[in-house]
């Protein structure tokens, strides 16, 4: 056991497995988790809000902005996690495996950290594709896993203070290996301890010709270039990976939006749906002659035809719908204001609303709309879309359109707006 | 130094902590073994399969670059590693639209023709760049040395 960790270590080293380069790519990669998990716990709140939660309706595109960032940080973490495993690796092999009853509380809070990372970007990643695979809810797991490792983020800095502080800034002396691991040699060569574990003569059989083989392969090329063309492979990965699916959110990069799960301008009335009228079943229901929104607010109950919210004053305003899954796309709408409506049915300005979709099922077909986005002037119940009729796919007959909301806050296929009382 | 530490593990246990109870507390306990299987097999996934063989394709082709200069080894070996990491974003692009429901504005490119055709990209980018290396370090060496002649 001894000699097998001895040699995984031994043929591991690498000049870029170093301590300073667990410092130069861990402080990245501890960013973009912080990054995620700031940004995630907003739109959290954003879906879930306490009762005494408000929100900044400006800028319109706050969430746009929050929640694609929370993505492209996402996707950033593949490269940055990917890379910081790669230089710590022969740390699986340290021997003594375990030295004391706090160092295996460290190590279990590594596998930990190791696991939960990597299920957390995957688990974001397949959520963009809309694909979902593994036996446990998506949103529930997440979030929960998101607490789990900024906590487990916190304990890993406390634990490696130390070597972070000591490899913050370059030193000179780091020109020469300086290994993770105090037990490796710099060397390739085999040294006093090999002898001791192995004998004169080396191991023999398969492990030694493997060993060997291992020995003969021409050593890595000079240490700064190794670490140069480390560090360089890692950005452009990171920046190909960003690049080339950041067109979804981001306008600039849609050109070469190429491995992005959505495209903008795409979709009926140039923009994205993320749940259609048949997956909700609703397209019976929203089709129907005799369709009306319903208003409610301290006993006082009013239905509204399309026709009389048509007949209504209409306002146009210039909002992105920006989801969750990280795309987003700009759109003009038109409809009546939330706040006239409110009015309308004699609400306050201080009252929040619950608002219904046609959907029989899903979880935001019931949700809720603080009273600072009901007041904003922004805020719709939108009967036209780029200049058409709304389309089914966008919520016809009405649908809401709020300034920096999640898309699944957006609410279709209106059918009752009920006033919370206080 | 000692005290930043243990306030940094003393906050990270509490977040934790709270990470497993909300946990606990919003998904049933029957799909709790579905989950700590997932995060067991995403940790065999790495240590086990994915590290391993990005130790053995590295010793592969430092072996078979034996001749070649260090850059140029270098330069195969990153866009081996950006091939791989635009594969570990498409190769579940193209799984998941077999699952996809029916909406035309998700997942609606031919990820599979653009993951090939990137693999060219960055193949002839990669020997561009190698060729240009190569032809350097040719000239350096035919140019005559000023000091010594």
């Amino acid at each position: 056991m001894r000699r097998f960790l001895y040699e995984a270590q031994r043929a591991l080293a690498s000049p870029v497995r170093n301590p300073r380069m667990a410092t130069v790519i861990g402080r990245l990669l501890g960013a973009a988790f912080l990054v995620c998990f700031g940004t995630g716990l907003y739109s959290h709140m954003l879906q879930e809000p306490a009762a005494w939660m408000r929100f900044a309706t400006r800028p319109e595109f706050l969430y746009q902005v929050t929640q694609g960032t929370h993505i492209v940080a996402g996707i950033a973490c593949f490269p940055l996690l990917l890379a910081k495993l790669y230089i710590v690796f022969p740390d699986l092999f340290a021997y003594p495996p375990v030295r004391s009853f706090v160092h295996v509380l460290e190590r279990a809070s590594i596998a930990l950290f190791v696991g939960a990372s990597l299920l957390q970007i995957t688990m974001g990643l397949l959520n963009t594709n809309q694909w979902y695979p593994w036996p446990f809810p998506f949103r529930q797991v997440h979030f929960a896993l998101g607490w789990v490792l900024v906590g487990l983020l916190a304990i890993h800095i406390g634990v490696k203070l130390p070597i972070i502080a000591r490899h913050w800034r370059a030193h000179e002396d780091e020109q020469e290996a300086d290994h993770l691991v105090d037990a490796v040699p710099p060397e390739r060569s085999r040294n006093a301890e090999a002898v001791r574990l192995w004998g004169e003569r080396g191991p023999g059989g398969l492990t030694g010709r493997l060993l060997a083989y291992i020995d003969e392969t021409p050593p890595r090329r000079e240490n700064r270039v190794s670490r140069r063309g480390f560090l360089a492979t890692v950005a452009v990965g990171a920046a190909a990976v960003v690049g080339l699916t950041a067109g979804q959110t981001f306008t600039p990069l849609d050109p070469v939006n190429l491995f992005g799960p959505r495209k903008k301008g795409l979709g009926p009335q140039g923009v994205p749906v993320n749940r259609t009228s048949a997956q909700a079943k609703v397209a019976d229901a929203a089709l129907a002659a005799g369709w009306v929104l319903t208003l409610a607010s301290r006993g006082t109950e009013r239905t509204f035809t399309r026709a009389e919210l048509e007949a209504m004053p209409q306002t146009e305003v210039n909002l992105p719908i920006a989801c969750v899954e990280g795309w987003s796309q700009m759109a003009t709408w038109r409809g009546v204001r939330m706040m006239d409506l409110a009015n309308a049915v004699g609400a306050d300005a201080e009252t929040s609303f619950h608002i219904t979709s046609l959907e029989q099922r899903g979880s935001f077909r019931q949700t809720t709309m603080g009273r600072e986005y009901v007041q904003d002037p922004l805020t719709l119940v939108a009967l036209e879309l780029n200049g058409q009729t709304l389309d089914l796919e966008h919520g016809y007959p009405a649908r809401i359109i709020a300034p920096g909301r999640p898309g699944v806050l957006q609410t279709k296929w209106l059918s009752r707006i009920e006033a919370i009382d206080a | 130094m000692n005290r930043a530490r243990v306030i940094l593990v003393a906050i990270g246990v509490l977040l934790l902590a709270w990470g497993v109870f909300v946990l606990f507390d919003s998904v049933r306990p029957a799909r709790i073994p579905g989950l700590a299987l997932w995060l067991g097999a995403a940790i065999v996934l790495h240590d086990v399969v994915v590290a391993p063989i990005i130790f053995a394709g590295g010793i592969l082709i430092r072996r078979a670059g034996h001749r070649l200069t260090g850059t140029t080894v270098l330069v195969v070996q990153g866009a081996i590693v950006v091939g791989s990491l635009i594969s570990l974003i498409a190769v579940p692009l193209i799984i998941a639209q077999a699952y996809a429901p029916n909406n035309p504005t998700v997942l609606p490119f031919d990820y599979g023709a653009r993951l090939g055709a990137f693999w060219v990209f960055v193949a002839v980018t990669a020997s561009a760049v190698s060729a240009v290396l190569y032809a350097r370090t040719r000239r350096a060496n035919e140019r005559p040395s000023s000091r010594q002649s």
